[in-house]
């Protein structure tokens, strides 16, 4: 079986700025406050028509630069996909945020100067290199969803259903699916022929 | 809406908006009040190319999900319907044979529609002719269409007008009764639909059962008590049926007799003791008032998770009591949704630390005032028991005494297996299947009986009632100036034995109107009505015979007890519009209106007001809040969002003050007070407004009050009240604020 890459997507035709994902992923990373794994980008706003949102995080590059100009080697990609780094390894130099096209990685923005620490950035609920689900992986990168199977949490609490992540395929299939169902009237359940033949 | 065809309720249901074609919303903002619901809207969107009309003074977040967004002026939107109908009624894009079989009254709103022609509708409300053109013919066109509303609408001095405006409309198209129609307001709240059915309100017992003494007698006896020993709990007999202080208003009931502020009926004294339970007193209009009335209270208690705003906002120093009570993850119990739907609530944790669930307040309480006996004897009386099991026997009472919305089918048991099974249901039906089938999800009242499916659409006559269907509500009586109130012929809901419109069911047209023959033992077992009904014979037998037992009647257009019988425009109390407010004046002043007396047009015509103040005011929530802020700014990462107290203000308008964005600016009120706050620049508002969120506290007039918090308990985010500055006016009926229209100036600080 052929597993393709671990991809969020945000639905922009459902995004409403809730801001669900992002308090969802603060809580239960236990964040400080200032360090914003996950954010929601509102272009064009209080203007009718062109005004839209969108959920931006780390994005889990298949080509991630954050990678390639990382001065200690401190970033590793899983074999799905999933981009992780050591945090103790990282030196806190900032390259990797001035390389990033989604300004995923965050540094802690305490202190006179600001960006001083190592980084920190969305680990789409997979934990880091420390033992899987031990409290050292919990203190320093958050929960580790993905390996109790569990959708990770900015996806699980959105409330519209904009946000989704998983398994590549899955992500295009479900979108697929949803404009493929455009104008085509209301899902009952269950799903029947009439409506599979229309 | 209780006063146009029966039930103040949301008709349809959030699932059910995906059966839309077309989605109008007057002042409501579910994208940010309700963003789970709102995937419905969205889902209705994508599959079902609805179409969905905004109409705001703001271009909220759900305005930027929209296909028609109209910026109305606050405060007009019975203009926008009047004009809307105008249109469809020179079109003829009405539904006659609905209006003519279910609706009493149309023609005077006829006449009253011919009179809003585009133009002057244009003019009042600040939306174009093409707009209000264009939005008419979809929305006309694409049925079903639904129509929401929230606090948008109902919070203004004309606010019950709007909300029997809104009815109209839908009426007019036919748009009530069927699967993606409807008027469906969205709940402010978690369970506010359960709050109103239970009646935490002053002018009426539970259930909607009013305070006449009939009603009373009707509780005495199923709570099992003397009603002698009720009525004597009362001063006199007179206050047992007279309504009580709102909470609009209830700092009148402080304050009255002295100079300038309102006068009372109220037994012939001040209100001395105030008792919050969960209620953010900052979410409050007249926050000046509030804490002056706060400042002369004898004794304050505040239950609540989180330090209630009243003790920061007031400068009382002794007797002010807080009381820890549970969050609803420490307690459980039945909580209604928006579409009348229950659903159980399970415990989480036990209560932490010293908190205590509300109900154990209550009781503690109902012992030291010597009536707990009396306070809950009604949860022993169905299986005569010795004690009784919160909150399950509690539920049960509830199914047992209340009719007249139909909770008899809501016993815990069958609530519990709903929600257990909640996987069982369909999303956009609520239709379950395998053991629930037949059923919908939550039992969505009224539920006749306690083996009904509930009724997940109200007045659908397209389902039998034992499947939910029903007409309107007979409850205006049987005919008004000759004209009959009941449903035409052919109107019955479906496998009625009675095809045509009917009477509400008594003792008394049972037989008659059933075509039954009731035995000699049922005779004696019967109730009075089917809303004293405790036997559950009336009911039992209506559903053999597909009646609904409260009637088969038409809804109606006009109320003739209220002081205006067809909606009509009236302006804000406080209008921009100086040369409107002479054609379309507030009411009179309303004496003992919830025992205050109410000012309306004396505070209209003291003056000009535009004059000094010339910009519209509107206040309305943020999507990381909910209500007064109490627990949403306790939690660091929702306060994050907003930390701060700000005002959307328009660039242009802003800069004409010499506002830069991130200023702090003030904003002045008539009633003389006034509130600092950051200026954020957005064009969501026009440059004739500005908006504010109601969610803050902490700070009052400019003063840091935030060291009355006791240690430990500041929130994260603190700042002005948005309330500090809302406008004096209440709604003429429902005694409601009049916070989303009124005025104020503002200043570079």
């Amino acid at each position: 079986m052929n597993y393709a890459r671990m991809k969020f997507y945000c639905d922009e035709e459902r995004c409403i700025e809730c801001n669900g994902c992002t308090v969802a992923c603060a809580e239960a990373h236990e964040l400080p406050v200032g360090i914003s794994r996950r954010k929601v980008v509102t272009l064009n706003e209080g203007i009718f028509g062109k005004e839209f949102s969108t959920s931006v995080a780390c994005m889990h590059c298949t080509d991630a630069p954050c990678e390639q100009v990382c001065p200690v080697d401190c970033f590793y990609i899983r074999e799905d996909g999933i981009v992780l780094h050591d945090k103790e390894k990282c030196i806190g130099c900032g390259y990797c945020l001035y390389a990033c096209p989604f300004g995923a990685p965050q540094f802690p923005r305490d202190g006179a100067f600001g960006t001083k620490g190592v980084m920190d950035k969305c680990t789409m609920c997979a934990g880091g290199p420390e033992e899987t689900n031990s409290a050292k992986e919990r203190e320093l990168y958050g929960q580790n969803r993905i390996a109790e199977g569990k959708v990770p949490i900015c996806a699980a609490m959105c409330s519209t259903k904009a946000l989704i992540v998983g398994d590549e395929q899955e992500v295009s299939k479900i979108y697929r699916k949803r404009v493929a169902s455009r104008g085509k009237g209301v899902q009952g359940a269950p799903y029947g022929w009439d409506k599979a033949y229309k | 809406m209780a006063n146009t065809w029966g039930y103040g309720a949301m008709t349809n249901s959030l699932g059910d908006i995906q059966n839309a074609k077309a989605i109008i919303i007057f002042g409501a903002n579910p994208a940010v009040n309700h963003p789970v619901g709102f995937g419905h809207f969205l889902k209705a969107k994508e599959r079902n190319n609805a179409q969905i009309i905004v109409v705001d003074p703001r271009m909220t977040k759900t305005a930027a999900k929209a296909d028609y967004f109209a910026q109305i002026r606050p405060g007009t939107d019975i203009p926008f319907m009047y004009g809307m109908l105008h249109i469809i009624f020179k079109n003829g894009w009405e539904d006659k044979n609905f209006i003519n079989d279910r609706v009493y009254g149309v023609e005077d709103i006829k006449k009253e529609a011919k009179k809003w022609n585009p133009k002057k509708v244009a003019d009042v409300t600040g939306v174009s002719e093409e707009l209000l053109m264009q939005i008419t013919r979809v929305y006309a066109k694409s049925t079903p269409g639904t129509l929401i509303w929230a606090m948008g609408l109902t919070q203004h001095s004309i606010g019950s007008s709007n909300t029997r405006m809104a009815p109209i409309l839908q009426l007019c198209l036919g748009n009530m009764g069927v699967e993606g129609g409807g008027c469906n307001i969205l709940r402010g709240h978690d369970n506010v639909q359960g709050a109103t059915d239970m009646c935490c309100l002053s002018h009426t017992l539970p259930g909607y059962y009013g305070l006449k003494d009939g009603s009373w007698k009707y509780f005495a006896k199923s709570w099992g008590v003397d009603y002698e020993w009720l009525k004597g709990r009362f001063k006199s007999k007179k206050w047992m049926n007279a309504k009580g202080f709102t909470l609009a208003k209830w700092y009148s009931g402080v304050l009255a007799g002295r100079p300038g502020e309102d006068k009372i009926d109220n037994a012939g004294t001040n209100l001395k003791a105030l008792f919050v339970m969960g209620n953010g007193i900052t979410s409050i209009a007249q926050q000046a008032k509030v804490k002056e009335a706060l400042d002369n209270l004898e004794l304050i208690v505040l239950a609540d998770p989180f330090v209630n705003e009243a003790a920061m906002l007031t400068d009382k120093k002794d007797d002010v009591f807080i009381l820890p009570a549970a969050t609803q993850f420490e307690s459980s119990g039945s909580v209604t949704a928006t579409n009348r739907s229950a659903q159980w609530r399970y415990k989480v944790v036990e209560p932490m630390y010293e908190s205590k669930p509300d109900h154990e307040i209550m009781f503690e309480l109902a012992k030291r005032l010597g009536f707990y006996e009396e306070y809950t004897k009604g949860m022993l009386i169905k299986e005569n028991k010795k004690s009784f099991k919160f909150p399950e026997d509690a539920t049960d009472e509830i199914a047992r005494i209340i009719k007249t919305i139909g909770l008899t089918g809501w016993t815990s048991k069958r609530l519990k297996f709903h929600t257990d099974n909640w996987h069982l249901f369909d999303e956009v039906s609520l239709r379950g299947i395998g053991p629930v089938k037949g059923e919908y999800y939550g039992l969505p009242w009224p539920v006749w009986t306690e083996t009904h499916s509930g009724s997940p659409i109200l007045y659908d006559i397209n389902r039998s009632v034992k499947e939910g269907g029903m007409g309107f509500r007979n409850r205006f009586g049987l005919e008004h100036d000759g004209v009959s109130l009941l449903a035409g012929k052919n109107s019955a809901p479906k496998d009625s034995a009675n095809p045509d419109g009917y009477p509400e069911i008594t003792a008394d047209n049972i037989e008659e109107v059933l075509g039954i023959k009731l035995t000699a033992s049922e005779k004696k077992r019967i109730g009075k009505n089917w809303k004293v009904d405790t036997s559950n014979i009336i009911a039992q037998k209506c559903m053999e015979r597909g009646i609904a037992p409260y009637g088969n009647a038409k809804a109606r257009a006009k109320v003739w007890t209220f002081p205006d019988q067809i909606p009509m425009h009236r302006e804000p109390i406080h209008s921009p519009r100086e040369d409107l407010v002479k054609k379309y004046p507030t009411y009179k002043d309303k004496p003992n209106h919830y025992r205050v007396d109410t000012k309306y047009a004396s505070v209209q015509n003291k003056e000009n007001w535009s004059k000094e103040f010339p910009i519209n005011l509107i206040t309305a929530r943020l999507v990381n809040m909910s209500g007064a802020g109490l627990e949403t700014r306790a939690s660091k990462y929702l306060s994050a969002l907003t930390p701060e107290m700000f005002c959307d203000i328009n660039p242009n308008l802003a800069a004409n003050h010499g506002i830069r964005n991130g200023d702090m600016m003030w904003i002045h009120s008539p009633e003389g007070t006034k509130i600092k706050v950051k200026a954020h620049y957005s064009y969501s508002v026009g440059e004739d407004r500005v908006f504010i969120p109601f969610h803050f506290a902490g700070f009052f007039q400019g003063e840091d009050r935030t060291g009355n918090y006791p240690e430990g308990t500041e929130p994260y985010a603190v700042g002005e009240s948005a309330n500090t500055v809302t406008n004096y006016g209440y709604d003429i009926i429902t005694q409601l604020p009049e916070t989303k229209g009124g005025l104020c100036r503002i200043e570079k600080a």
